[in-house]
């Protein structure tokens, strides 16, 4: 028996790693009886302060003014809360109504309407917006944003132009040593579901694990720093959560997937650095930002201190890279309030409105923050992700600053992970197939 | 008879004058009209309680009180309900909206309402 050369042992290469998570975090916050208006007053105050500056650059000679000093036919800038109202937009109320149509059912994907209107507001009142320059497909409720116009004889504001906050200033990227390192991004994987192909999902871990190919592909493997689960690892059958107490047989089926998921991250946390994230299906709270997963879903894996458990939204910086990405919940609900071509549009559109999650509190589950609105973005983040997309979508903005920006596929449809280069911001896709076609 | 005690029932008061105490000054039932068009009772109307000469029509609170209530209406601040006033005032400070020095020791003072006007409400 042949024995093999001396396997060369490969070393994982390290990485500095900060997670920026504090923001996200609600165990110091209590809860008062507080309503969302304090969110927004938080929100358009910071926005207003940041877009009065702005706008002294953009129209210096157009007087700013609040809604309520609005004089009819003269030309200001206002700056405000945008409201959008939906006629298709499910309301609660509408259970109460007395006339009840024949109202479709709500159907899930999009609520837009060609009637839909938009309305500024800040505290000293609101105005419709008139004209045809804002087009209320692009825009959702909850963007602050300065309008330059005037007010007409029917009282509502013709809008001239706009002024977006636009991209945050963004820490230069460090020059780097010259050699990759890489970090994977996968997420929905849900383990547990029925159509879930656990053998795809053991090739993934094998893989930046080093435990698959020859020492070429072991010495790729070895450069992969982190791993990023970005949202859904497991799928527990709804049919199992319908409110009634479940029989002793029902209770074990509940915890097989996230034992299955432990079983899973403990191989990979024993090779790789790790960070898992909530997403919509996971155990966590259902508002944003949702909570880290707690340690004892994960007895097997939280033994290491490789892994980490994190926020949704998550924000982190890997050897001075600035990462920032959410398990999808943002760009889904934009998705159904307004329209872009791919789900890139959309990402860029909160970058550019500085704004991770603009349509929540309004559609949007979160906390009722009172002095704080963690979803502001101050520093532009040099990778920008978002997880249980439909498929795998890259872009690199380049103006004046560098954002790679990535769409990451549900693994359970695609079986694909995206792989990010720190270096030089390129993107690549591992994708593992089982099929055994001929 | 009627003349001449209406005089002294009703006594003449000048505004502002908080000498007399305040006697509570009712109808005499003998002018109740014998058929009311109010409902339920026919006990007299209701007594009205004048105090320092001007109707006390609001509660018992003091110009501090007043002074946080502005506190509390004022916009530029944000909105009031479901924060303690001196979490709003804190919260206004580390803003950099400059709420009024006033407010913040009469609030650490602690003789006044912690929470805003219409805790408990609304």
């Amino acid at each position: 028996m042949e024995i093999d050369a001396v396997a060369k042992n490969f070393q994982r290469k390290l990485s500095v790693y900060q997670s920026l998570d504090e923001r996200f975090e609600i165990q110091k916050e209590m809860y008062r009886g507080q309503q969302y208006s304090q969110i927004y007053f938080i929100r358009l105050h910071k926005m207003r302060s940041l877009l009065y500056s702005l706008v002294e650059k953009w129209k210096p000679d157009v007087p700013v003014c609040t809604v309520l000093g609005l004089e009819e036919g003269k030309e200001c800038i206002i700056v405000g809360t945008l409201y959008k109202h939906m006629k298709l937009k499910p309301s609660v109320l509408d259970e109460y109504s007395k006339e009840r149509s024949v109202a479709p059912l709500v159907k899930s994907h999009n609520f837009m309407h060609p009637d839909d209107q938009l309305v500024l507001e800040d505290e000293s009142g609101r105005v419709k917006l008139g004209g045809t320059f804002l087009a209320p497909s692009m825009f959702v409720t909850g963007l602050v944003v300065a309008l330059h116009g005037k007010e007409t004889s029917a009282g509502d504001f013709l809008v001239q132009d706009i002024l977006e906050p636009g991209l945050p200033p963004q820490m230069q990227l460090p020059c780097g040593s010259g050699e990759d390192k890489y970090v994977v991004f996968v997420s929905g994987l849900s383990v547990g579901s029925n159509t879930s192909n656990p053998l795809q999902l053991q090739l993934l871990i094998d893989h930046i694990t080093g435990h698959l190919g020859d020492e070429k592909e072991q010495s790729i493997a070895s450069q992969i720093v982190r791993v990023v689960v970005a949202g859904n690892s497991v799928e527990i059958t709804l049919g199992l959560l319908n409110g009634q107490a479940l029989a002793s047989k029902d209770q074990s089926r509940l915890s097989e997937p996230i034992k299955e998921l432990d079983i899973l991250l403990t191989q990979l946390a024993a090779a790789v650095s790790l960070d898992i994230m909530p997403g919509p299906s996971d155990p966590a709270n259902f508002s944003l930002p949702q909570q880290p997963l707690h340690r004892c879903l994960f007895p097997g894996a939280s033994a290491y201190n490789t892994f980490v458990s994190c926020t949704n939204p998550h924000s982190f910086e890997l050897d001075n890279v600035r990462f920032l990405g959410t398990s999808g919940q943002n760009i889904d609900d934009l998705g159904k309030y307004s329209d872009a071509e791919d789900s890139l549009d959309f990402m860029e559109r909160t970058l550019r409105w500085r704004h991770l999650a603009p349509t929540a509190p309004n559609t949007l589950g979160c906390y009722p923050f009172t002095d704080k609105d963690p979803f502001l973005i101050e520093s532009c983040p040099h990778v920008y992700f978002v997880g249980n997309q439909n498929k795998y979508k890259t872009r690199l903005l380049r103006e004046g600053q560098l954002v790679r920006l990535i769409c990451i596929p549900k693994f359970l449809e695609t079986g694909v992970a995206v792989v990010l280069n720190m270096r030089n911001l390129e993107c690549h896709t591992l994708s593992f197939s089982t099929h055994l076609d001929p | 008879m009627a003349t001449g005690s209406m005089k002294n029932y009703y006594k003449q008061k000048k505004s502002g004058i908080g000498k007399s105490p305040s006697k509570p000054k009712s109808k005499p039932t003998n002018k109740s009209p014998a058929i009311s068009s109010s409902l339920g009772s026919d006990l007299a109307q209701p007594t009205v309680l004048i105090a320092h000469g001007s109707p006390d029509l609001k509660d018992e609170f003091g110009e501090d009180e007043e002074v946080l209530r502005q506190f509390d209406l004022n916009m530029a601040y944000g909105p009031c309900l479901g924060m303690s006033r001196l979490d709003r005032w804190e919260r206004a400070n580390s803003l950099g909206l400059n709420p009024p020095k006033v407010v913040e020791s009469l609030l650490r003072g602690g003789k006044t309402g912690v929470d805003c006007l219409w805790d408990g409400r609304v």
